[in-house]
């Protein structure tokens, strides 16, 4: 076929495109994902016994807000990775604000004089909690898959690690109504490790999984 | 871009006809004539089909550069697979940029233009177009002599006019 039947057979179907389109199949695909997560892990393990008197407690917000700000964050990352052209670096650099608090946040915690170093860090379900984290993030994972072969991710690795770390932190966000830890320092480790866990798992599988 | 995502199809055409120039500088400069129009047209689809994850706050020329540098690798992803090229061949692999040579046509067209009339033809028959002396001087109805004199003092002038621009550089 000629370039110029191109050009006239492309601009000959040309129909309006809505402009809410991009972020409709952004939020399809990672809400969708994080519904099915969290219907289908609180479904099977329930939360919590005691979450309405851990709502109360400075520890549950804590965890809340550490990964939802990551989250957040993983979306904006995920939603600029699609776009093709577009700078990765503000969202980047923005996640350094919540790492750097949670690990002040634990510092805290270690260094006061009777702390039980040993609770803190490995509280009840450490080394088990990242993987459990990953677990949970899967259907979060795929979801986002999902809404970025839907945009232009152009670099693949980059999008797939997007990917991972929105799936990580939401799947950790659908945990922390299950996980009874309340230490900052377990937090500080093994929620950002599932979270990077599950980063990586994102990085490898898009190099090949997100191909347009 | 953003009259066409509006659904105005007279000026898509327009700018997929001037992007089509672009893409084609694009892709020629990197791969060989006919895996460059593919890419083109490659790219030119992907623009239509992806033209949602444009934003009009960003960059066109980010995004649409963005898009063919993903189809380029797309395209060397492809070609890796199947990318044995017999040893013969190989320096046609490398011999591509041609800048170089145009530069150096340009520098010879400006030293010659130096030279009187007379002795630019001789020269540039001689050693550019590569005729014998037989056949120079036959044409400019001098003696063989003369002509390989002539073109010898002409190339000689030159060499010591470039010597000394450069030291007095």
């Amino acid at each position: 076929m000629r370039t110029d039947d191109l050009i006239a057979t492309l601009s000959a179907e040309l129909a309006p495109t809505p402009p809410g389109v991009f972020w409709r199949r952004v939020a399809i695909g990672t809400a969708g994902g994080t519904l099915a997560a969290a219907l289908l892990w609180l479904g099977s393990m329930g939360p919590r016994a005691d979450l309405a008197e851990a709502v109360v407690a400075w520890p549950f917000w804590m965890k809340f807000f550490y990964t939802l700000t990551i989250a957040v964050t993983g979306l904006w990352l995920l939603s600029r990775a699609g776009r093709p052209g577009a700078t990765l670096m503000p969202p980047v650099l923005t996640l350094l604000v919540p790492i750097a608090a949670m690990i002040a946040l634990a510092g805290l915690a270690l260094m006061e004089p009777d702390a039980d170093t040993h609770r803190l860090l490995m509280g009840h379900t450490g080394l088990w909690c990242p993987f459990a984290i990953a677990l949970v993030s899967l259907p979060i994972l795929a979801g986002s898959f999902w809404s970025l072969k839907k945009l232009a991710p152009t670099r693949l690795t980059l999008a797939g690690g997007a990917a991972g770390l929105f799936a990580g932190s939401s799947g950790a966000f659908v945990y922390a109504f299950y996980c009874t830890e309340s230490a900052a320092p377990f937090v500080a480790i093994w929620y950002s490790l599932g979270t990077g866990l599950s980063s990586i798992v994102g990085a490898l599988l898009g190099k090949t999984a997100l191909r347009w | 871009m953003v009259a066409a995502l509006a659904g105005d199809g007279a000026s898509y055409r327009m700018l997929l006809t001037a992007l089509t120039r672009h893409l084609r500088g694009y892709f020629s400069r990197r791969l060989d004539p006919a895996a460059a129009e593919d890419a083109v047209q490659e790219c030119l689809i992907a623009i239509h089909t992806h033209r949602a994850t444009y934003d009009s706050a960003m960059p066109f020329t980010a995004w649409m550069y963005g898009i063919a540098r993903y189809k380029l690798l797309d395209e060397f992803r492809r070609v890796k697979r199947r990318a044995q090229v017999p040893l013969d061949e190989a320096p046609d692999l490398f011999a591509q940029d041609e800048s170089e040579a145009a530069t150096a046509r340009r520098d010879v067209n400006l030293l010659l233009a130096r030279l009187p009339e007379a002795k630019r033809n001789l020269v540039r028959q001689m050693k550019l177009d590569g005729d014998s002396i037989a056949e120079v001087a036959a044409r400019s109805g001098m003696s063989e002599t003369a002509v390989k004199v002539s073109v010898h003092r002409a190339i000689k002038s030159l060499g010591d006019d470039v010597r000394d621009s450069n030291e007095n550089r």
